[in-house]
């Protein structure tokens, strides 16, 4: 396609090519999304085939990893569908997930019969496929990470059970580590002959056979896969050119086949090589290790030379590079992971993390955003796909178009992208060590986590701890309610705590006895990555790894950080906020009483609404509020005491993904009259239905928290009912309302405007949305005051028919 | 007597409903403070419940969950045991202690005591939006002029705080009491809800004279004042009386009114409280309908910003 750029076309040609291209991008985005998400076991088997081998087992550990990996890539299928302009493939199937059989992929087979027919998340799978499945099993059944943690068989089983029915923590670093967002910059810039070559050159100074040696051996290794991944897409093209009829077509697979002949090998020319080259590096490191997370990152900024250059010259018009761009953010939505419910309960909804990240400033903290930037939000918001995740970066000079261009597409409803905070975030980052140039190239990776592109090894998500149900613990000696068994620290029995200061004090031992558990379990599980499962194709992109000669899962890489989850802080903080309130201050109930109710899931309705009322966090009430703020805190506290094994800090995370609603489910009743079971609420939500004095008095509560300390970053879900949010007033009253968070020092948002329908789910059930505003000049009521009628009359006001 | 009274007056207010985060009452993000109290009884009224004066009580049958907590502790015996009504109003004194025992929020006060400081404190929890968004806090009721020499006390207050100052006002009050206050207000928003005394008069229980005379001496002392209009179907939407209305606003140099379409979520109230105008037994209408009446305002010169 890029043959005919050059000269001047008619305009008739171009408008008829401004539909093409917008037939192309529709015709792929459905091709992907009828799509039935199916199950790959293309690289498990491949995997398996390596290992099996007896010869392959013998040679040193990393050099095993990148022949695996670069088996996997050479012998995989391969497949160019029509009308596409970026090429590669993650799977056997259009849209599929891999497994990892080394990894967590042995407990995900248990559900191997299970894929197809289970109702969240079916995935397709033949009958064969399972067969092939099945048949690998016995070989990893004790050789996967998880079981080769610990060496004592009392431990490894204690680990892998702990595991499998996760109360207390969960350690996802056992299914891999991933997780970064890689210097696609730099393998743009020079492709895998330009790695080739700086290997080479470190390696001629370290002993030969010497560990170092080794994993210089193995970049190289992978490296050369990589290219020759490329040079297999080439080919293809080649002979579908030969065979296409259709001379337009023709040439865009001549196109493709020139850029694969380029790219990853070498650095890219153009624009469209770029993309190319970067894409086949999120397919290669995804089959490399844990496929989460792994994120392009800061596109619009570190792609734009190449996009200017193309314009420049005329290569490529804006229209072209945003068909481009919108092929590829296509393209990543082929990927899917592939779980067993039971890892679905921790992560559902199908999440990949792969973050794209706009704006922000580059390496002197002047205004980044260009031309590139508005292309990758338009094509966000004319997808609105699954994948990748789009994120924001926002600071005091962000330009005013900018801004507007994402309050608008916020305000219509997109939730997407997240906001993220430079002025906060740069300065946590500058805390936790970072150089402020790395730290003002920071992108979010998986969820909400703040990482140095291209420098940072920061395992985000390492592990989650169940904080609420610590409080059980506290309140019961160390036992759960229903048990007899002591699964905590002994502490204080209630009949004998006299103050909140007691309270408090059992709560910080059964804190920091789990805490403490879980970081001994979690750095088992690093030592094994380091062992079992070292990752040259992602150290090769992680700036520090090839100058150290140190793998990223020893520490290679320049930034290193474990991130830990504290999941449900605010339910925790409300818990201890309501027996200070109900047994210290009201005198309502004793303690003893009021453990008595907990244990019989608060089975007065009086007693539950009466503690269901008292203040909670997210209502701009200061006490309330710092009841949260203590309990995260106390969490980051017990932290700043451990270091991890790649020499990294350990970090706290307030964001949850789903994980509050699994602890939740296995946590008995808590104080603030949440009955057992119940979910928790989200990162640093209030509870919900519990902020009942409007978004300003939320954010006011949640801007109490010190975010220049919550280094892994926060997910602060804002919602807001389009009933209140309309019109124009709504979308300067929604700019103004995030300034002012932003302002004073909120670092993450995600705002999610909710579909008028649910408006009609909250006539219906008003235990849902307790606390809709409605907003009409001078008058003053709740959604949930109204009568039924006059509900109907909001809604249809709001433009929906009843 | 007489100055306790008095006293009580300066210091306290009647205040039923402090809302944060108001985006339709004056420009940017406020917090619109609901005075209670109104000399106008209008039949249409959204906030049925600042008709009258002091604390009344309102029982909310939906949340009741039969749990009888209200019962033995009202000191006037004034607690039914019925499903659909729980207070006796003939007992009642509103003194608001069965409110605080019921644990589903089904029996509440309407209307609380405030002291001008306090409301001061509650007012500037959302200063750092006013600053953003150019909002501020906008006083409206009921009258809350009715409340002048508490504002007295309170505008001053809040003014030290630089904070933007909305007032909605029916206009019925003696002039030098909103004088008094004029200096620490920035904008006021003025209802004129029929230009006919006659009609006024049958539907707000008070003729406009005084209305109409305010507002031709406020626009002389006071630049930012805007005239406002909620239009009732069949009551003040026809030709000639937004003419009327276009013609007086003109002779009194206005050039812009604001028109609020007519809704019925103030009917949803009355089924809860005790007071208030009979039931207004009128269908709502939107934005879509004031097209011609915007137009025809427009055609007076009179530019016309109808709300949604």
């Amino acid at each position: 396609m890029q043959l005919s750029m050059t000269e001047e076309k008619p305009i008739h040609q171009k408008c008829q090519q401004k539909s093409q291209q917008k037939t192309r991008i529709q015709n792929l985005k459905t091709a992907v999304q009828n799509y039935k998400p199916g199950v790959c076991t293309e690289r498990a088997i491949i995997w398996t085939t390596y290992f099996n081998n007896r010869d392959n087992r013998k040679k040193p550990q990393v050099i095993q990893m990148a022949e695996a990996l670069k088996d996997v890539l050479l012998k995989k299928s391969i497949n160019i569908y029509p009308d596409e302009l970026i090429v590669g493939n993650f799977s056997s199937k259009r849209v599929g997930g891999s497994i990892y059989p080394e990894l967590h992929g042995v407990p995900v087979v248990e559900d191997v019969f299970k894929f197809s027919g289970r109702k969240t998340t079916p995935l397709q799978i033949s009958g064969s496929e399972i067969w092939q499945l099945l048949k690998i099993v016995p070989f990893w059944l004790f050789k996967f990470l998880a079981i080769r943690a610990y060496k004592s068989p009392f431990k490894k089983i204690r680990f892998v059970f702990s595991q499998l029915r996760a109360v207390f923590y969960l350690i996802n670093e056992s299914g891999g580590i991933s997780h970064l967002a890689p210097d696609y910059e730099k393998l743009i810039q020079i492709g895998t002959d330009g790695i080739i070559k700086e290997a080479n050159q470190y390696q001629s100074s370290v002993p030969k056979k010497s560990e170092k040696y080794y994993f210089y051996e193995a970049v190289k290794i992978i490296a050369g896969g990589l290219a020759q991944f490329g040079e297999r897409y080439a080919k293809l093209a080649r002979n579908m050119a030969k065979d296409e009829s259709d001379p337009v077509r023709k040439k865009e697979l001549e196109a493709i086949e020139q850029a694969c002949l380029q790219v990853p090998g070498k650095g890219a020319k153009t624009f469209q090589q770029a993309v190319q080259s970067l894409f086949f590096a999120q397919i290669a490191i995804n089959l490399e290790s844990l496929d989460n997370s792994v994120c392009p990152g800061r596109m619009d900024y570190y792609l734009f030379p190449y996009y200017k250059k193309d314009i420049q010259s005329g290569l490529i018009s804006k229209e072209e590079a945003k068909e481009i761009v919108a092929a590829f953010s296509i393209k990543m939505s082929e990927i899917i992971p592939v779980f067993s419910k039971r890892i679905t309960r921790f992560h559902g909804g199908m999440f990949s993390g792969q973050v794209v990240t706009v704006g922000g400033t580059d390496y002197d903290g002047n205004d980044s955003t260009n031309e590139l930037t508005y292309i990758f939000l338009e094509v966000m918001d004319e997808l609105r796909m699954r994948q990748p995740n789009y994120h924001a970066r926002i600071h005091v000079k962000s330009p005013e178009k900018y801004i507007n261009t994402i309050n608008e597409i916020l305000s219509n409803g997109g939730n997407s992208p997240a906001l993220y905070n430079d002025d906060i975030i740069v300065e946590m980052l500058c805390k936790q060590g970072y150089k402020i140039s790395d730290a003002r190239n920071y992108t979010a990776v998986g969820c909400v986590e703040p990482v140095s592109q291209g420098k940072s090894f920061a395992s985000t998500d390492a592990a989650l701890l169940n904080v609420p149900i610590l409080l059980e613990l506290a309140l019961n000696q160390g036992k759960r309610f229903n048990s007899l068994v002591r699964s905590g620290a002994k502490t204080m029995p209630v009949s004998k705590m006299k103050t909140m200061a007691d309270v408090n004090h059992a709560f910080e031992i059964q804190l920091s006895f789990k805490l403490n558990k879980l970081i001994r379990d979690l750095k088992a599980v690093e030592s094994a990555n380091r062992r079992l499962h070292p990752t040259p194709l992602t150290s090769m992109l992680l700036d520090g790894c090839l100058k150290s000669g140190v793998c990223s899962t020893a520490g290679g890489a320049a930034y290193n950080f474990s991130g830990i989850q504290c999941v449900g802080p605010v339910d925790t903080g409300d818990a201890l906020y309501a027996i200070e309130q109900a047994v210290f201050v009201d005198k309502r109930i004793s303690i003893k009483d009021l453990v008595k109710l907990l244990k019989n899931n608060i089975n007065d309705k009086k007693l539950r609404a009466y503690l269901r009322n008292l203040i909670k966090f997210g209502n701009d009430d200061e006490e309330a509020d710092n009841r949260t703020i203590y309990v995260i805190k106390e969490f980051m506290k017990i932290l700043k005491k451990h270091e991890n094994t790649r020499g990294g800090k350990y970090v706290a995370g307030l964001y949850s993904v789903t994980a509050h609603q699994y602890f939740g489910e296995v946590t008995g009743a808590l104080p603030h009259g949440r009955k057992k079971g119940e979910s928790f609420a989200s990162g640093i939500a209030p509870v919900n239905g519990m902020d009942k004095n409007g978004p300003t008095a939320l954010i006011n509560s949640v801007n109490r928290i010190d975010f220049t300390e919550t280094a892994n970053g926060i997910n602060f879900n804002l919602k807001f009912d389009s009933l209140c949010l309309r019109g124009q007033t709504g979308l300067l009253a929604l700019g103004n309302i995030l300034k002012t968070y932003f302002r004073r020092g909120g670092m993450q948002v995600q705002v999610n405007i909710m579909d008028p329908k649910i408006l009609l789910k909250a006539r219906d059930n008003p235990e849902l949305y307790p606390n809709l505003l409605v907003r009409v000049s001078g008058y003053s009521a709740y959604f949930n005051d109204l009568t039924q009628g006059m509900k109907d009359e909001i809604i249809r006001r709001t433009c929906i028919t009843v | 007597m007489g100055t306790e009274k008095d006293k009580k007056h300066k210091n306290y207010a009647v205040i039923f409903d402090i809302q944060r985060f108001s985006l339709h009452d004056g420009p940017g993000i406020r917090t619109t403070i609901f005075f209670k109290g109104c000399p106008l009884s209008c039949a249409w009224c959204q906030n049925p419940e600042s008709q009258k004066a002091g604390p009344e009580m309102a029982f909310y049958a939906e949340q009741c969950q039969e749990s009888y907590a209200c019962t033995g502790i009202c000191p006037q015996n004034a607690i039914l045991r019925a499903k659909q009504s729980r207070i006796n109003y003939d007992r009642c004194d509103a003194c608001g202690k069965c409110a605080l025992e019921c644990p589903f929020n089904a029996l509440r006060i309407i209307g609380k005591n405030w002291h001008y400081k306090e409301l001061v404190d509650e007012s500037i929890k959302d200063k750092d939006y006013f600053l953003d968004s150019k909002g501020g806090v906008t006083l409206s009721g009921g009258e809350p002029v009715m409340h002048v020499k508490f504002l007295q006390n309170f505008l001053p207050l809040l003014k030290k705080h630089g904070i933007h100052v909305n007032i909605e006002t029916c206009g019925v009050f003696k002039f030098k009491e909103i004088e008094s206050i004029l200096l620490y207000l920035d904008l006021i928003y003025y209802d004129i809800k029929h230009i006919d005394p006659k009609v006024h008069k049958q539907y707000t229980g008070a003729d406009n004279r005084l209305i109409l005379d305010n507002f031709t001496r406020m626009v002389k002392v006071f630049p930012k004042l805007q005239a406002r209009i909620p239009i009732i179907p069949g009551v003040n939407n026809d030709r000639g009386n937004i003419l009327a209305t276009a013609r007086f606003l003109k002779q009194n140099n206005q050039t812009s009114i604001h028109c609020l379409p007519y809704h019925s979520l103030g009917a949803a109230k009355l089924a809860r409280i005790n007071s208030g105008p009979a039931p207004f037994n009128l269908q709502s209408i939107t934005a879509k309908d004031l097209l011609p009446i915007k137009q025809m305002f427009q055609g007076e010169g009179i530019h016309a910003v109808v709300y949604d």
